[in-house]
């Protein structure tokens, strides 16, 4: 008790002695320096108090935003004996609510599944023009356009033993208007999502020739 | 679903049918060189218990099921929501643009030269939906019961809203009982193979199926009745395949012996331990 009071006593000193020192220092400097010059009271690390509000150091580091470098071509792993390779269930149709929601009840099915779902995107929206001849005469006109929509869930690494499961339920809530299809995800289909860049494609025919 | 079997499976004899058993199981998941090898080693020993293969055929529902009030009364709110909360389209702001271009015309009658720039299109907005309208009224949708006896239950066309199983009437020993197609197991081959030719050999019926899986999906053990348990059987087991109904129109199949049923259903049908394995796999959703 009394050490400690002591060591408090002591601390109290040495607070008022840099207080009053510091408190000099600035009056020193202050009549001296012209009155632009603005000077900190920065807190001297021997002070048990020094940065003491310091936060910085404890979030997680977060690393400068670098630019989007190019989208690398994952490696689809093949099928084993107990287990599918990477699979792609397309979901497609005419009404865009009817199939974003379907995709979106068969995305929630694998999370609560615990199957791994690689990616789930949207393929871009195909237009059909469907044309009526005319009664008399040869020509046609545009009578609507129909817009078809398409979804896929790329899933990998599922257990051949859920997968019976899994696919029954995906039939049974199968609404109406929509199709589904199960499919092996090919190179080819990864290649398809991207655009045609046209004049890259006639240089290096340019080239080629 | 593999789970289930192995759990119920109480074997009396167990150094032997363990390996039976096992034999059973690989057979199943996959038809490579090694197991095929297993099968010529174990031959020596028969097992008491005959295996069969069963296949639980499914025909998926046609449309959706109905709404529940409940459900009607929150589609319409959200449908209202949605109305109002929407902007107009393009034919809905041709038709005001033509509606306020009669109105102005009935009152100032000297703009007759500017309706000539402006009509060159013959037909007017409220002149097409007429026309969507007349062609809408042509078109007749499919129904949604096609009108078949809801109580009879040998046509697959019955409650397009459900799942349907198919169940066939047999005779074991000495009664007629429900069941589903079920066959006795051959060597040499899988028991998906079994399940398949069970179907297969339904007569009077061809149902073209897909099966969903390798692994059985249930499992059913029975023993013979007392004055048939000979030395060497003292039962049977039974493993379910579960296969999806392909394909549409199908004649219909005898009302005898043949019964398409829901899940709620099936309790009028097979017998009550039959009915409690079976009701396990079958999803009624």
């Amino acid at each position: 008790m009394n050490t400690l009071l002591t060591k408090v006593l002591l601390l109290q000193n040495t607070r008022a002695l840099l207080c009053a020192a510091s408190s000099l220092q600035s009056q020193v400097l202050t009549t001296q320096m012209p009155l632009g010059v603005l000077l900190t009271n920065r807190q001297y690390r021997s002070m048990p108090t020094h940065g003491i509000g310091k936060y910085r150091h404890l979030l997680p580091k977060a690393l400068p935003k670098k630019k989007k470098d190019r989208v690398q071509a994952k490696q689809i792993k093949a099928a084993t004996a107990t287990e599918f390779g990477v699979f792609n269930v397309c979901v497609s149709g005419y009404d865009m609510t009817l199939v974003e929601h379907y995709s979106q009840y068969i995305h929630n099915l694998c999370n609560h599944l615990d199957i791994k779902v690689d990616e789930s995107c949207a393929l871009p929206t195909k237009s059909t023009e469907v044309m009526v001849m005319q009664e008399q005469g040869t020509k046609m006109y545009v009578d609507a356009v129909l817009k078809t929509h398409e979804r896929i869930v790329q899933i990998s690494e599922m257990k051949a033993t859920l997968f019976p499961i899994f696919m029954e339920v995906v039939l049974k809530n199968q609404p109406e208007g929509v199709r589904l299809c199960v499919k092996q995800h090919t190179e080819a289909d990864y290649q398809a999502r991207f655009k045609t860049r046209p004049e890259l494609e006639g240089l290096l025919a340019k080239i080629h020739n | 679903m593999a789970a289930p079997f192995t759990r119920v499976y109480r074997p009396l004899w167990r150094i032997i049918t363990t390996t039976t058993l096992n034999k059973g199981v690989r057979n199943v998941s996959s038809t490579r060189q090694q197991w095929s090898a297993q099968n010529v080693k174990t031959a020596g020993v028969a097992s008491p218990w005959a295996l069969h293969g069963a296949v639980c055929l499914q025909r998926l529902p046609v449309v959706s099921q109905d709404r529940s009030p409940i459900e009607d009364e929150f589609m319409e709110l959200m449908h209202q929501m949605e109305l109002e909360r929407s902007l107009l389209s393009d034919h809905e702001l041709r038709l005001l643009e033509d509606a306020a271009r009669m109105s102005r015309k009935q009152e100032e009658e000297s703009d007759e030269e500017e309706e000539d720039y402006r009509d060159k299109d013959i037909f007017t907005a409220q002149d097409l939906e007429d026309i969507w309208e007349q062609k809408l009224k042509q078109y007749q949708p499919a129904q949604r019961s096609q009108g078949v006896d809801e109580k009879g239950v040998s046509s697959s066309e019955r409650c397009l809203a459900e799942s349907l199983i198919l169940l066939v009437k047999k005779d074991v020993g000495s009664q007629k009982l429900w069941l589903l197609p079920q066959i006795q197991w051959q060597t040499g081959e899988t028991l998906r193979q079994t399940a398949e030719r069970a179907l297969a050999s339904l007569p009077g019926a061809d149902l073209k199926a897909t099966f969903l899986g390798n692994a059985p999906c249930g499992f059913y053990k029975y023993k013979y009745p007392k004055d048939i348990q000979k030395e060497g059987s003292v039962g049977a087991k039974v493993f379910f395949f579960k296969a999806l109904l392909s394909g549409h129109k199908h004649l219909p199949l005898e009302k005898n012996s043949f019964a398409w049923v829901k899940k709620d259903e099936l309790q009028d049908f097979l017998k009550p331990e039959y009915l409690k394995q079976v009701r396990r796999f079958i999803m009624a959703l």
